[in-house]
């Protein structure tokens, strides 16, 4: 066990809990506004990283834009979503297993269309070139990776600001609190759902360009991504976002470094032995407070 | 076209054994079990394994149910205290972790290649290898697991399921251990997917990771719910309409890697629609909590 095997295994947990983070913020923001797993959020990223790659790799359209148009796309995606389907259950008073279904049949209603359009067969962005990584003490990282790690950390402190100082951040931690209360001062609890969905899917879409880049594209990668970030979520405390992150990189680097004891195709296998761990003994996660697992 | 009828009635047949045992723990016991896809596949690794090592298919079947019934038992204890939308998430990771197992321990498994050459059952010299046999023996499975599935809930203890479903703390007040009585209903679930999904292994002689992922829970999922919660018959005539609901698709002369995406996206519409306009299914008699 070298030192620069032990410092690769880091930095390949740190990359893993930046892309980790990317999907669980977006999520654990909508989880604590809404109060229900918008099980769907993952296969917005997927279906955002395949409209990113129909605009560059398939029409020519040019980078900045074609990013610019899939997050617009995304943050559309989830607002359609929300609008459609979650507030119709809503004004039926539907539970928030009830929720959790449909967003599930959103989700699958998605993967499916991803096949159709795109076929089964993997896809790659080919933005950037196989560009030699830098090295730095023996570990290995390539730009793209510290991209995606400085722009996870940028976004925590965005959302932490955002939360804290704006006047929407502000109303959504109220309503998120106490919707009854909200309404009274006059916070419409509606319209703050639907930015929820905004916000926390134009996440998904920075999330879908990053991981798009750095990963193959397939039409199941909506599901494995979502999976991760729920665990991540549950891990960190469920509707916190500061939670979801450290959750995520916590992930990331447990992950990773489980490739010492077992071979890396089990790496899912662990995070999931970690999500029962906290089910079990903890279930509001690591900065939650209330313990609405048991509710 | 008769093979193909014979083929049509043996899934619904499979499809019927996984949507009522799911029925038991959804419907009956309240208990979001979305981990069904993994005891299914359990018990079609088990037997395809146990029948491959010369093991009578017999031992095999009953061996699917039990590991795939032991299988619900550990899951049921960490998860026991769990409900909704919570027990919802662990049991879809279970899922996950099998499927990653099954994927990953290629020295069983072989991994993404598969089992084949998994032989047609055979009990005691009578061998089931045509179809119109597998038929049969399906067709009898899934009679027995009717009146076994019917017989627990009409029996006192489908009572305390029921109970438990609708309030557990009061069911607990009155003296039942509900976490005793939640591990027994996924118990008995679990070993009905396991035997459905031995039944699968040796119908299709051939088994991967892949029919068995999560995306698999779609239709049986619908199935429960749009026959509605807590309704056996509901459960049926839902199963028999999803499973021939897509065949036509067949025919109008869609390639067949579109037919595969077109069936999810109807089960998944369906689902949606249900979901929104008639939440309680058509023979349902409680909501999805």
């Amino acid at each position: 066990m070298s030192l620069s095997i032990i410092l690769q295994l880091l930095v390949n947990g740190l990359v893993a809990g930046a892309i980790y983070s990317l999907v669980s913020s977006g999520f654990s923001l909508i989880y604590s506004v809404n109060k229900f797993v918008h099980f769907a959020h993952g296969a917005v990223i997927a279906f955002s990283a395949y409209v990113l790659y129909y605009l560059f790799s398939t029409l020519g359209i040019s980078f900045w834009f074609a990013v610019v148009l899939s997050l617009i796309f995304s943050a559309l995606l989830g607002y359609a979503t929300n609008e459609l389907i979650y507030k119709q259950l809503r004004k039926r008073k539907s539970s928030p297993v009830i929720l959790l279904v449909s967003g599930l049949g959103f989700l699958i209603f998605l993967e499916s269309l991803i096949l159709i359009f795109f076929g089964a067969d993997v896809k790659v962005i080919n933005l950037i070139k196989v560009t030699k990584g830098l090295e730095f003490m023996g570990a290995i990282i390539t730009p793209l990776q510290i991209v995606i790690i400085l722009v996870s950390i940028a976004l925590l402190i965005f959302l932490f600001i955002f939360m804290k100082k704006f006047k929407l951040g502000k109303a959504m931690r109220a309503v998120s609190d106490n919707k009854e209360v909200a309404e009274i001062v006059g916070i419409s609890s509606e319209k703050i759902y639907s930015w929820s969905f905004i916000i926390g899917s134009a996440i998904a879409g920075i999330a879908a360009v990053l991981i798009g880049l750095e990963q193959n594209l397939e039409p199941t990668m909506g599901t494995n991504l979502m999976i991760k970030g729920m665990t991540a979520s549950i891990i960190g405390g469920i509707g916190s976002v500061p939670g979801a992150i450290l959750g995520s990189f916590l992930l990331g680097i447990l992950e990773n470094f489980g490739i010492w004891f077992l071979p890396s195709g089990y790496k899912d296998a662990i995070v999931f032995t970690l999500l029962f761990i906290f089910l079990l003994f903890r279930p509001q996660g690591l900065l939650g407070i209330k313990r609405r697992a048991e509710k | 076209m008769e093979a193909y009828f014979i083929h049509l009635i043996i899934l619904i047949g499979i499809y019927l054994i996984l949507a009522m045992s799911l029925q038991l723990s959804i419907g009956y016991t309240g208990l979001m079990n979305f981990g069904h896809i993994a005891f299914y596949s359990i018990g079609a690794y088990v037997s395809a394994l146990f029948t491959l090592n010369d093991i009578p298919f017999v031992v095999a079947f009953i061996s699917a149910g039990i590991i795939a019934g032991l299988f619900g038992l550990l899951l049921s204890i960490p998860t026991n205290k769990l409900k909704g939308d919570y027990l919802a998430l662990a049991t879809i990771a279970f899922t996950f972790v099998v499927y990653v197992v099954s994927l990953n321990w290629v020295s069983l498994t072989r991994g993404p290649l598969g089992l084949p050459g998994i032989p047609k059952p055979s009990i005691l010299g009578l061998s089931f290898s045509s179809n119109i046999m597998f038929l049969i023996l399906v067709a009898i499975v899934a009679i027995v697991v009717y009146f076994f599935i019917r017989r627990i809930i009409d029996s006192p203890f489908g009572k305390v399921l029921e109970a438990t479903r609708d309030n557990e703390l009061a069911t607990r007040v009155l003296g039942k251990n509900t976490f005793k009585i939640k591990s027994v209903s996924l118990v008995i679930s679990a070993f009905l997917a396991g035997i459905a999904g031995s039944l699968y292994a040796h119908y299709i002689t051939y088994i991967d990771p892949s029919s068995f992922s999560m995306m698999q829970i779609a239709p049986i999922l619908c199935m429960v719910i749009i026959g509605g919660l807590a309704s056996l018959k509901g459960t049926i005539i839902a199963t028999i309409i999803l499973v021939l609901l897509p065949e036509p698709l067949r025919f109008i002369g869609f390639s067949s890697s579109i037919v595969g995406p077109m069936r999810q996206i109807i089960y998944a519409l369906i689902l949606l629609v249900i979901l929104l306009y008639k939440p309680k299914g058509f023979f349902g008699k409680v909501e999805l909590e």
